[in-house]
C-alpha cells in the first residue's frame, strides 16, 4: 500500500516552497511596522492543484500584492503565511495545526476542496479562530452547523443545481422542443462533499420542476476507468449530462465519452475541474465548444460598467496583473474567486478590523464580517457580500452570492443563465459537434 | 439479467480492455518481485516518467509518435536499471521494510520532480482514434490498440522467458535464488537483467497509458494501488497469475459497476480483495 510519511511530506513542501520563494513577492517589512500576518492554505501540489486550486491561489496572491501596492491597511502590509495542503484532507489538517499553533495566525484564508472544508470548519470554530474559505462549496461545510468564525463569501452547492436545472428548464421547449418533463437528466458525480452536494441539488431542483432524473451515479475523483458510467449513460438515454468533478475524472470521462459513442443535447459541468476552461480546450479543442459550467462569473464575463463604481476599475486591474503575470487566454474562474474573495477580506474586513482595534483578532475579524454589507454589484464577480447571521441554518454563508450558468464558446465562456443577464444559449449542442445527438 | 443485452456485453468487452491496462505493470512488477525479490512501490511513478516522456517527445519536442514510444522503452528500462543499481541494489541484504521504505522513497522523488519540472498541469497527448461500433455496442478504438499492443508485450515475454537462455535464467532463480548461483547462475547479473526488462514493461504501459489519461505527476495514484491488489491477489512474484487477475480486477470493476455502480464497483474489487487474501494468503493464483 502507498503510504504517506515524513519523506513525502518534505519532499513535495520543499518542492512546493522553492515555487512559492519563487512566485511570492518579497516579504513585506512595511517601514519597520509589524506585518499583517494572515494564513492561505490552498493545494499547489496533488491532483487538486491542476483541478483549480493552482489559479485559486494565484488569484489571491494577485490580491495581496495589489492591497500591499496601495498601501496595506495604514501602511502595515499583509504578510501571507502559505500552506500547500497537497490535495490530502490530513495534510490540510496537520497543515492547519501548524498554520494556528505554530504560526499563530488569527485567520486562515483559501481551501478549495469542500473534502477539506468539512473537518477544517469544526477545528476552526472549537479553536475561535477565523476560516475565510475562498472556494470549497459544498453547502454541507455550513448548513446546520451555526458556526460562528466560520465564513464563506462565494456561492454555495444548492446554488449550483439550481442553475444548470432552471437553464435547462426556461428553455427545454423553445430550444429542445421538448416540454421541460420529458426533458432526461442524468446526473454524475465525485463522491466527495463536493460532488455529493452539488448532485443533491440537482436531483432536488429537478423534482421541483418536475424533470425526471434517469441516472444518478457517483464515482471516485482517482478511477482509472469511467466506460461502465458512459455505457449506462448510453442506455438510459440521458438528454442532458449534469456532472460535478475535479479532474483528472472530467477529461477521463470525456474522453471515454467520446470514444464510447454517448451523445447528449447538452453536458453542464459544475464548477471545479470544468473552471479550467484554458486547459479544456487545450485539451480536448472544439469538441468542449458549447459545453457548460456552472460557477460565480469571473471578472471578465462581466460588463464592468455596470457595477458599483469603482468596481470596474478594481477588475481591470486585477485581470491585467494577472494576465501579466500568467499567460492565460482566458481567466479561469477560480482565479476571479482567489482574488475576489481575498480582496473582499482585505478590503471590507481586514482593514476595518485593524482601524478600529489597532491589532489583528480573530474576533475583531469575525465582528467586521458580520458588518459587511455590500450591494450587488459591488465585487468584481458581480455579487453583493452579506453573511448569514449565526442563528441561521447557513451561518457565514454570503446571503447575496450568486451563481450563472456560462457557456464555452472557441475558448472563452460568456453567461447564458440567469436569462436578464445572459446571453440566449447554444442549445442542443449543434449537428457535427462530437458529443450532439443524432 | 440478459446476457445478449448490448449494454451489458460493452460493459463486459470494457472489464476486458480493462484488465489489459492493468496487466502489463502487473506483469513488470512480477517479474522483478519473483526475481530480485523486491517489491518496487515505485513501479506506478516510472510509467508516469514514461508518460511524460512520450507527452514531452511529441507535443514539445515534435517527434513522430511511434518514435517518441520507441524511446520510452529504453529510457524507462533505463530509469529501471538505474533503480536497481542505485537504490535496490545496496538493499538487496537488508531487512524487506527498508527495500520497501527505499523505493517508497523514490516514488515521492519521482513526484515531486515531475511536479517541479512539469508543474501539476494535467497534459494531454490530444491522440484519440475513433471508436468501433458493432450493433448498438460501442469499443473505444484506443483502448482496443492497446489491448493488442497489452497482449503482444505479454507475448513477447512469455517468448523472452521461454526460449532464451536467460529467460529460462529468470524463471530459474524466481524458482531458487539459492541454488541456481551453484549452476553457474549470475544472480547479479539477472537482477540487472529483470530490472531492466521490468523497466521496458512499464515503459510499454506508459505508451498504452498516455493515450488514454492526462498525464500529471500523481496519475501513478490511478492506477499505481490498483494494480499492487492484483499482484498481491494474483501472487507476489507469479506473472501468469498477475496477468490473469488483472482481467479478473477489470472484469469485476466493469460488470459490478454495470449491474451496481460505479463507485461501489470499486468497493467491490476491494472486498473480493480482501477475501482472497484471507481465503489464499498467497494468492488465487499460488502453486
Amino acid at each position: 500500500m502507498l503510504t504517506t510519511g515524513t519523506s513525502r511530506r518534505g519532499l513535495i513542501a520543499a518542492g512546493a516552497g522553492l515555487g512559492l520563494a519563487a512566485s511570492l513577492p518579497a516579504q513585506p517589512r512595511a517601514q519597520g511596522r509589524d506585518p499583517l500576518r494572515i494564513g492561505v492554505m490552498t493545494d499547489l501540489s496533488g491532483p487538486f492543484a491542476g483541478a483549480g486550486s493552482q489559479p485559486l491561489f494565484w488569484g489571491m496572491e494577485t490580491a495581496i500584492e495589489l492591497f500591499n501596492e496601495r498601501g496595506g491597511v495604514d501602511g502595515r502590509l499583509v504578510q501571507p503565511i502559505t500552506a500547500d495542503s497537497q490535495s490530502r484532507t490530513e495534510t490540510a489538517i496537520n497543515e492547519m495545526e501548524r498554520l494556528l499553533g505554530q504560526e499563530r495566525v488569527e485567520i486562515v484564508a483559501g481551501i478549495y476542496s469542500s473534502a477539506h472544508a468539512v473537518p477544517l470548519s469544526g477545528r476552526f470554530e472549537q479553536a475561535k479562530k477565523l476560516m475565510w474559505i475562498t472556494s470549497a462549496i459544498a453547502t454541507a461545510v455550513l448548513k446546520d452547523k451555526n458556526f460562528r468564525y466560520v465564513f464563506r463569501p462565494t456561492v454555495h452547492s444548492d446554488q449550483y443545481g439550481e442553475g444548470s436545472v432552471a437553464m435547462i428548464h426556461e428553455h427545454a421547449q423553445a430550444k429542445l422542443g421538448m416540454a421541460p418533463d420529458k426533458v432526461k437528466l442524468a446526473v454524475i458525480y465525485e463522491d466527495g462533499p463536493y460532488g455529493t452536494g452539488v448532485a443533491a441539488a440537482i436531483e432536488a431542483n429537478a423534482k421541483q420542476r418536475n424533470m425526471p432524473v434517469v441516472l444518478k451515479e457517483a464515482y471516485s475523483a482517482s478511477a482509472p476507468d469511467l466506460s461502465t458510467l458512459v455505457t449506462k449513460l448510453r442506455r438510459e438515454r440521458a438528454d442532458v449530462v449534469l456532472q460535478a468533478g475535479y479532474n483528472p475524472d472530467i477529461t477521463l470521462f470525456l474522453r471515454q465519452a467520446k470514444s464510447g459513442g454517448l451523445r447528449f443535447k447538452m453536458l453542464i459541468g459544475h464548477g471545479a475541474g470544468w473552471s479550467q476552461i484554458d486547459k479544456l480546450t487545450e485539451t480536448f479543442g472544439q469538441d468542449v465548444n458549447h459545453l457548460c459550467n456552472v460557477d460565480p462569473a469571473a471578472a471578465q464575463m462581466l460588463d464592468w460598467s455596470k457595477l458599483q463604481p469603482g468596481v470596474g476599475d478594481l477588475a481591470q486591474a486585477f485581470v491585467a496583473k494577472y494576465s501579466e503575470k500568467r499567460q492565460v487566454r482566458d481567466l479561469p474562474t477560480h482565479a476571479s474567486m482567489g482574488f475576489n474573495n481575498m480582496w473582499i477580506f482585505l478590503q471590507n474586513v481586514l482593514s476595518p478590523a485593524v482601524k478600529k482595534t489597532g491589532g489583528l483578532t480573530a474576533e475583531a475579524l469575525r465582528e467586521a464580517a458580520l458588518a459587511v454589507d455590500i450591494p450587488v454589484g459591488g465585487t468584481i464577480q458581480g455579487y453583493g457580500v452579506k453573511f448569514e447571521p449565526p442563528e441561521s441554518a447557513m451561518a457565514g454563508q454570503n446571503a447575496r452570492s450568486i451563481a450563472v450558468v456560462m457557456q464555452f464558446d472557441n475558448g472563452r465562456s460568456r453567461v447564458i443563465w440567469p436569462s436578464s443577464i445572459g446571453q440566449p444559449p447554444v442549445l442542443p449542442l449543434p449537428a457535427g459537434h462530437a458529443y450532439a445527438a443524432r | 439479467m440478459d446476457l445478449l443485452d448490448p449494454f451489458f456485453l460493452e460493459a463486459l468487452v470494457n472489464g476486458i480492455l480493462l484488465g489489459g491496462v492493468f496487466a502489463l505493470p502487473a506483469l513488470g512488477l512480477n517479474l522483478v518481485f519473483g526475481v530480485v525479490d523486491v517489491v518496487w512501490l515505485c513501479y506506478a511513478e516510472l510509467v508516469m516518467v514514461g508518460m511524460y516522456a512520450v507527452w514531452f517527445l511529441y507535443t514539445q519536442a515534435g517527434w513522430p509518435l511511434w518514435l517518441a514510444f520507441a524511446a520510452c522503452l529504453p529510457l524507462v528500462s533505463l530509469l529501471g536499471l538505474l533503480l536497481h543499481l542505485l537504490v535496490v541494489k545496496p538493499l538487496l541484504n537488508q531487512p524487506p521494510i527498508n527495500q520497501v521504505l527505499a523505493t517508497g522513497g523514490v516514488l515521492f522523488v519521482l513526484q515531486g520532480a515531475a511536479t517541479l519540472a512539469f508543474r501539476t498541469d494535467f497534459r494531454s497527448l490530444g491522440v484519440d482514434m475513433p471508436p468501433m461500433e458493432v450493433g448498438e455496442v460501442f469499443v473505444s478504438g484506443t483502448k482496443l490498440a492497446a489491448f493488442c499492443a497489452a497482449l503482444l508485450g505479454a507475448g513477447v515475454l512469455w517468448a523472452f522467458l521461454k526460449f532464451t537462455y536467460v529467460g529460462v535464467a529468470i524463471r530459474a532463480i524466481a524458482r531458487d535464488r539459492e541454488v541456481m548461483p551453484l549452476m553457474g547462475v549470475d544472480p547479479q547479473r539477472i537482477y540487472l537483467i529483470a530490472s531492466a526488462v521490468g523497466g521496458a514493461l512499464a515503459g510499454l504501459a506508459a505508451c498504452l497509458l498516455v493515450v488514454q489519461l492526462d498525464v500529471h505527476p500523481f496519475v501513478g495514484l490511478s492506477f499505481g494501488p490498483i494494480t499492487f491488489m492484483i499482484c498481491v491477489m494474483g501472487g507476489l512474484g507469479n506473472m501468469l497469475g498477475g496477468f490473469l487477475a488483472a482481467f479478473l480486477m477489470g472484469l469485476i470493476i466493469s460488470i459490478g459497476g454495470f449491474w451496481g455502480n460505479t463507485e461501489y464497483s470499486y468497493v467491490i474489487a476491494f472486498l473480493f480483495f480482501i477475501l482472497t487474501i484471507f481465503a489464499r494468503p498467497r494468492g488465487l493464483f499460488a502453486r
